[in-house]
């Protein structure tokens, strides 16, 4: 039996313990590589691509804040200032009036005003605003989908695993740079990142 | 012993990990399936009564390119255009002819010499039967959305929806005159056309129709541009058309009566000569639920109405059911 010669066992052990040595400093790498990642990294907030959002109503329930941080916003320059709004008015209204009983939002958020014959402008009042998303689904069908939901960041707590996001079933919900934490449509078109022209039709 | 029980501890910490995540993972799903308490809900207005439905699908086959963008009937042949190509298909949907196009088409119609015409964004072109390009007028400005061409004889209409006007052109492209400007001493009120749906037509009379989808109604005008008559109301009910802007797009039959298709919640319909509502031709039903694309519709030699379905790339044809004549 030569002198290097170890029995089987103590083979065992030293590889075990330098295994276990090897894993240990990976994972403190790690830890120090994500902490440095982190730390040198852009500040990413919560947004939503209005192109995948399918107006599940989730984000008016989810939020952690009371009323929820998601708010329609409305893309003027894709609006068409329709009498007969559908993010408006109730499907087949009694009358295109201001009446509470014709009007589809909940909380009634959204304020008409007449331009011209027969153009209307729409407003949301924020305050009102639940996020519920009808009058999107509205103006998505039966308009040029001007309406759209966004997280205010005036608003949003920037939770680290938002509660929405969870239960978004479009997976809608990504982070953003915080310096352009939003994603409004009409400059921000489907499928890009980046500012562009809006797609007709 | 010692080992025993770090052996116990780690498979209950295992345990704890599987359970943790499994709860996390099935409670994110069932999350994902809650009813949508604020569901904007047409459903009562997609319901329609079976006798009200005229026709009935007698055929449907597939369209081999990724944005069908317009369909119209040249005698035999069902000519489809889609983002940069033009497209022949016979009526069991076998492919006659793919020829690309040097621009993204809108629209397409088919002339009674059998000329195919086809709008793009910005400008028309016509092309041979067999895809040849033979003339490209210029260009109506970078505001312009041509959306429909309807041509009678040596005369054109172009539906333009970004400047809201129909122009009125000669056969190589020379402006003759606008109709829809509003003017009062001509009874026209202006076309209101909220989104990229206008589409034009012409009765056996070569009379020119057009929709004005933000009034819900289709207007009929003399050839000087002033109004003959209109008709149609907006409703979500059957007999009406829906949302901001319908009907999107229309066909007049041989008999005059006009076939319409609706956006938002698709469907088409058919109207007679006067706009009295005749029944339909396909329910919301017999479109994709999350559908909202307004279908294209030509009307062949038979009197069938030829639909392009956008949501389902696929070419429908209805025809009158045996006692759908009204």
């Amino acid at each position: 039996m030569s002198a290097n010669t170890e029995p089987k066992s103590m083979e065992r052990r030293r590889f075990i313990r330098s295994g276990m040595q090897m894993a240990l400093a990976v994972s403190l790498g790690g830890v120090a590589g994500i902490s440095l990642l982190k730390s040198t990294s852009k500040n990413l907030v919560w947004q939503i691509d209005p192109f995948k959002c399918v107006q599940c109503g989730r984000c008016a329930d989810e939020c952690v804040m009371t009323p929820s941080a998601v708010k329609c916003v409305h893309a003027y320059e894709l609006c068409g200032y329709c009498d007969l709004c559908g993010g408006y008015l109730k499907p087949d209204p009694n009358a295109r009036s201001t009446a509470a009983e014709n009007q589809l939002c909940p909380t009634a958020a959204i304020k008409r005003k007449y331009i011209e014959d027969p153009y209307f402008e729409y407003v949301i009042d924020e305050d009102l605003c639940i996020g519920c998303s009808k009058c999107v689904a509205g103006c998505t069908s039966f308009g040029n989908g001007s309406l759209h939901l966004q997280i205010r960041h005036d608003r949003c707590k920037n939770c680290n695993e938002c509660a929405i996001a969870r239960v978004c079933p479009a997976d809608a919900f990504q982070r953003v740079p915080a310096d352009t934490p939003y994603l409004i449509k009409g400059g921000f078109t489907k499928g890009s990142g980046a500012k562009g022209k809006e797609k007709k039709g | 012993m010692n080992r025993k029980l770090v052996n116990i501890v780690l498979v209950v910490l295992g345990l704890a990990i599987v359970v943790i995540i499994g709860k996390d993972f099935i409670g994110k799903k069932a999350g994902k399936n809650i009813a949508n308490q604020y569901k904007y809900d047409v459903s009562e207005f997609r319901k329609v009564d079976s006798t009200a439905i005229l026709f009935r699908e007698a055929g449907t086959f597939a369209v081999d390119a990724n944005e069908p963008k317009g369909i119209a009937v040249s005698g035999k042949e069902i000519v489809v255009v889609a983002e940069k190509m033009l497209l022949k298909y016979d009526y069991s949907g076998k492919e006659l002819l793919r020829k690309d196009l040097p621009d993204t088409a809108n629209c397409v119609t088919v002339n009674s010499n059998n000329e195919i015409w086809i709008g793009m964004l910005h400008s028309v072109a016509l092309f041979d039967q067999g895809g040849i390009l033979l003339k490209r007028w210029n260009s109506f400005g970078d505001r312009s959305v041509i959306t429909s061409v309807a041509v009678s004889g040596e005369t054109v209409y172009v539906a333009d929806a970004g400047n809201r006007i129909v122009y009125k052109c000669k056969r190589n492209g020379q402006l003759i005159s606008k109709i829809g400007e509003k003017d009062e001493t001509k009874g026209v009120p202006g076309y209101v056309i909220p989104s990229p749906y206008f589409d034009v037509a012409l009765d056996d009379s070569h009379f020119l129709w057009a929709v004005n989808t933000g009034r819900h109604s289709l207007e009929n005008y003399n050839a000087d541009g002033s109004i003959r008559t209109s008709w149609g109301k907006a409703s979500f009910k059957m007999d009406g058309f829906t949302g901001c802007c319908n009907p999107a797009n229309i066909a007049i039959m041989a008999d005059n009566s006009f076939i319409t298709s609706e956006k938002g919640m698709p469907r088409i319909k058919w109207y007679g000569q006067h706009g009295e509502f005749l029944g339909v031709v396909a329910s919301p039903d017999m479109f994709n639920e999350d559908s909202y694309l307004a279908p294209d519709i030509a009307i062949d030699s038979d009197q069938r109405v030829i639909a392009l379905d956008f949501e389902r790339k696929q070419v429908r044809i209805f025809e009158k059911k045996a006692d759908g004549n009204k």
